[in-house]
Order: structure tokens, then sequence, then C-alpha cells
């Protein structure tokens, strides 16, 4: 039986009825045209096969490649694992917890993504088995596969913070955008109300690999910007501790973002991690390198949660043995083909893969095709034929109306779809992008199509 | 070019979010076409000019507007990639605007 997602109500009146109007007439010369060529789509080669795949996830990774191989494999039976009915846009959960955003435009049903024909099992990979070739269920089930998909994402590992409670996100000046939809609209909540008598800030980033790296930074920026709105900006403070020597791994947005936030008078203390957080009194304590503790308070703070590869990931055979991607337990994925480097029926897909820097809804846009070419390619007795640049981009809100449109690869090489576009010029597109046209993207990769 | 069946793909999409919006403007485009074929004589060749001008008019307030509407404001708009996007955006609305105009000012053109 189909369920819908829960209602929930927007706090933010701002996209009305009438924008939507506007904005929806625009595409209407082309819309029709479009259904079109789109349909045309499907008439693509196939691969006929009766191998049996197993894509462990439904998000926007397992979505994308579900969509694809059973758009492009003939007769393989595709299995999703995944107890998860709703789908969240997640890059829009930073509009949310700005106030940008009602959060009912981040909440889909999964099977509305999901393509025809595919077996949906509604339980949690407990275990993997890649030597035996299949995975173990929560509730104890053996599914054999012949080819497998893992695209887990990410466990947010809110527990390395002694102290912290999720429940109470939203509540006593705690924010955290990662959790949920609901607690990227619980952190508005809080932002809101601490914005109308400003006060002491402080804005956090775990020294692990982050999905989304860029939220901090916007949940940064945003915040300054919200303050100066209602004219408390003048008697706050705003302070960014990062647990590493930087705030960004791309060293020239590291230093834009450093640059901009000295103008806007937010200092940056590096090497200064979370440690533990006491909410009802509304104190932090940051640890340094060298194990010295320092203790903070604050009227508002961003909860940044380390992150790590799920247990069933990470204590399978899977993840790295060795480097820096094994202490997260991130997936030994080829950093090119996305093939696993030891089981070689097994591609990683999205935020679990342990690869340099993308771990964004923009990774798997460009590389949910290149997967689902390779796995087609070994299924059909071949090679992988695609390489993977390690593409990845972030639309970093600098304020409201405004933003920057950064991409890069693996080596942190800044890399814009289209040359006239200035990484480091903050633009009216760029927020546009973020505000109105990422989202119908986003379901353009869910579904397959780009 | 991907890039260019992303940018279809968003445009697909975003009419599939606001499809009733894009029925019913259909359906008044198809009702004044309608009407302006169907009562004969509709006056095609004069109805061009005050099609073209409020065509125009609705670009230009659509420039004025949409930054707005976005929540954004003009002075956010920095560079050329800026302009031409909202000018692309103004422009579908004021084509929008001119072919509803047509039909309406062929048929008022005839009737008077």
């Amino acid at each position: 039986m189909k369920q819908h997602p829960p209602k929930t109500l927007s706090t933010h009146p701002q996209d009305s009825s009438r924008r939507r109007f506007l904005l929806g007439a625009s595409a209407a010369p082309i819309a029709g045209t479009l259904a079109l060529s789109l349909s045309s789509g499907k008439a693509r080669a196939t691969v006929k096969t009766s191998a049996h795949i197993v894509i462990a996830g439904s998000g926007l990774a397992g979505l994308a490649i579900a969509n694809r191989l059973a758009r492009d494999l003939d007769g393989a039976r595709i299995t999703i694992v995944d107890r998860k009915e709703m789908h969240n846009y997640q890059p829009g959960y930073t509009l949310v917890a700005t106030g940008i955003w009602p959060v009912d435009k981040v909440v889909d049903r999964n099977i509305d993504l999901q393509p025809g024909g595919v077996d949906w099992v509604r339980e949690m990979v407990a275990e993997f088995d890649p030597i035996g070739n299949a995975v173990i269920t929560d509730t104890g089930k053996r599914i054999a596969y012949d080819y497998l998909v893992v695209a887990t994402g990410v466990h947010l590992d809110y527990a390395q913070i002694e102290g912290m409670d999720v429940n109470r996100i939203g509540q006593d000046g705690m924010a955290s955008v990662y959790y949920s939809h609901t607690a990227a609209e619980a952190s508005w909540q809080a932002m809101e109300t601490f914005r109308q008598k400003g006060g002491e800030a402080l804005m956090t980033l775990p020294a692990t690999a982050l999905k989304c790296a860029g939220a901090p930074l916007k949940m940064t920026f945003m915040l300054d910007d919200r303050l100066r709105q209602v004219g408390t900006r003048a008697g706050s403070s705003i302070n960014f501790h990062s647990a590493l020597g930087n705030v960004f791994s791309v060293p020239r947005i590291n230093d834009e973002v450093l640059s901009r936030w000295a103008a806007l008078q937010i200092p940056v203390h590096f090497n200064s991690k979370l440690a533990a957080i006491d909410l009802g009194s509304r104190r932090a304590t940051f640890v340094s390198p060298e194990g010295e503790r320092t203790e903070q308070s604050y009227d508002f703070i961003h909860v940044v949660p380390p992150m790590r590869a799920p247990d069933a990931v990470r204590n399978s055979p899977l993840p790295w043995q060795e480097g820096g991607f094994a202490a997260g337990g991130w997936l030994e994925v080829d950093r090119q083909t996305l093939r696993h480097r030891r089981f070689p029926n097994v591609f990683g897909l999205g935020d679990i893969n342990g690869t340099p820097r993308g771990k964004t809804a923009a990774t798997v846009k460009k590389s949910a095709p290149l997967v689902a070419q390779n796995l087609v390619d070994v299924i059909a007795g071949r090679e992988p034929s695609q390489q993977f640049d390690g593409y990845t981009s972030c639309p970093l809100l600098l304020r409201e109306g405004s933003a920057l449109l950064i991409e890069f690869d693996y080596d942190g090489k800044l890399t814009p779809s289209l040359p006239m576009i200035d990484p480091l010029q903050e633009s009216y597109f760029a927020w546009l992008m973020k505000y109105r046209l990422l989202k119908p993207a986003y379901l353009a990769v869910a579904k397959g199509r780009v | 070019m991907y890039e260019i069946w992303l940018a279809l793909n968003i445009l697909f999409e975003l009419g599939l979010m606001y499809l009733p919006t894009l029925i019913l403007l259909g359906a008044v485009w198809a009702a004044l076409m309608a009407v302006a074929i169907v009562r004969g004589q509709a006056a095609w060749c004069a109805a061009r000019r005050p099609a073209i001008v409020i065509g125009i008019v609705v670009t230009g307030v659509m420039i004025l507007l949409t930054p707005s509407l976005t929540l954004s404001s003009l002075g956010e708009l920095k560079y050329w990639v800026d302009w031409a996007n909202l000018a692309a955006i103004a422009g579908g609305f004021g084509a929008l605007a001119a072919a509803l105009t047509l039909p309406l000012a062929a048929t008022l053109k005839r009737a008077s």
C-alpha cells in the first residue's frame, strides 16, 4: 500500500502561489515540446541479461541507478533494499533551515521516484557478504545477487559529540541542518528566535568527510544575513570553529570564504573540534589536536555531526583497509570507474564512496550515468568504459538573493560547466539555480534522465 | 551537449510542477484562438502590433519583478550572466503574453 508522507506545516509564507504561477508560466512555451523529446530517450539500446542486481539504498544515488538500469537492461531483476517511504530533497535542507523554503518542498514519496518493475524490499541492509554475493537485511533475510550497487549514504555520527541529543534540535538555541527535514525546519525556528535578540553564535565543522560540505558555510553566511535583516548583527558575534586547518577543501574557495568572513567579522578558530555540548546551560566544549579543552557559552549553535560509513558497510569486507578512507569505513572503489577494487561485481555510488571530496547530489548527477554504463559493460562481459573525474558542485549561499556557483573535481580544480560562469563571482543566477532550478534537475537525475 | 539536455530536463520538471497552471494557460490560449478562428475574418496582421507591444511591456515588467519574486533584487545582478538569464526569463513571460494577446487582439480588431 502506498503511504503518504506526513504533512508538515510551513513556517515561511514567502513562496506564494503567485510566484509559483508566474514562474511556472515561463515554462509554458517549451514544456509541450519537451515532453515529446524526453519520451524519445526510452528508445536507447538495451542489454539482455537475467542478472539479479541489488541496490542497497534508495536515496538519490539508489534511485538514479535503479531508473537507469531498469531502462538499459532487458530482463534483469533489480531489487532495491531500503525501508524509507519518504524521499527527502536534502540539498534543500539549507533553504528550509534558513527560512527560505517551506519544509514541504523537500518531501516527496520514494515510490513516485522508483522505476516500475523493480522489487522493493522495505528493510535495511544489516550485513554485506560480498564473498557470498549476498546481503542480509535487518530482519535476517538473505538476498543473493549477481551484482551489487552500494548506495547507502552516510551515517551521521552525533554520538561522537558528548551530550548531543538530536531530539532537541530547534530547542535551546541548538540547530543542526543535516539530521532530517524536520530538524532543518526546527533549525530555522531556532535561528529565527535567536536573530530577534541576537547574541553569541557558534558554528561548527567536524574533521571527517562531509556530505554537502558547503552546508556549514551556507548556514554561517545566512545567519549573518538574517541577523543583519532585523538589525541585530551589530550586537551579535558569530564564531566559526573548524576541526580542520581550513573550512573548505578547495583552496581557492577556502580563501574566498575566509576573505568574505573577515569582511563580515566572522572569526574562524581552526583545529577546534566540538567535543561536547551541554544543551541545558548552552555551553559547548571544543578540543584542540593537543587535547586542550575550551568551554564556550552560546545563544545559538549550529552542530555539524561527524560522518562515517553506516555500520553495515563499515563492518563488512567492503571498506578501504588502509589509507585515509579506512577510518571512516568508506567503500573501497576505484575513483575513476567507481567499481569496487576487490569485488568486481560491486559498484559504489554517492556519499558512501571512499573518493576525494564529492559527497553531493551533483556528484551523483555526474557519476550515476557512468556507473550505470560501467555496470552494463561488466554485465555484457566488457571492461568498464567510463571514467569519473570527481565532478561536484556547491551553490554556496552568501545571503538571501545571492550565491556562488562552485564546481570542482577530485583534484580541487574549478570546473565550471559553462565557460562564462565565474565560480568566484557572486550572482543572482547562482541564487536562482539554488532557489528554483536545482530541485527540478535533482528530480531528473533521480528519474535517470540526466 | 549535456548542459542543454540538463536545461531541457529542468524545464520539463518545472512544467510538471506547474502542470495545472500550464493546462489552464493552454486552455485559455486555445479558447481565444478558437473564438478568433470560428468567428472568422480575424485581423491577424493588425493584431501583431498590440501583441508585440504587450509582449515587450510584460518583458520589461518581469525584468523588474522577477528578482523580487525569487527573493532577490535587481541590486544582486552583478554580471552579464545574471542579466542574460533574467532577460531570458522575462522574455518567456513576454512571449506568453504576446501569444495570449494575439488571438484576443485579432478578434477585437475584427469586431471593431
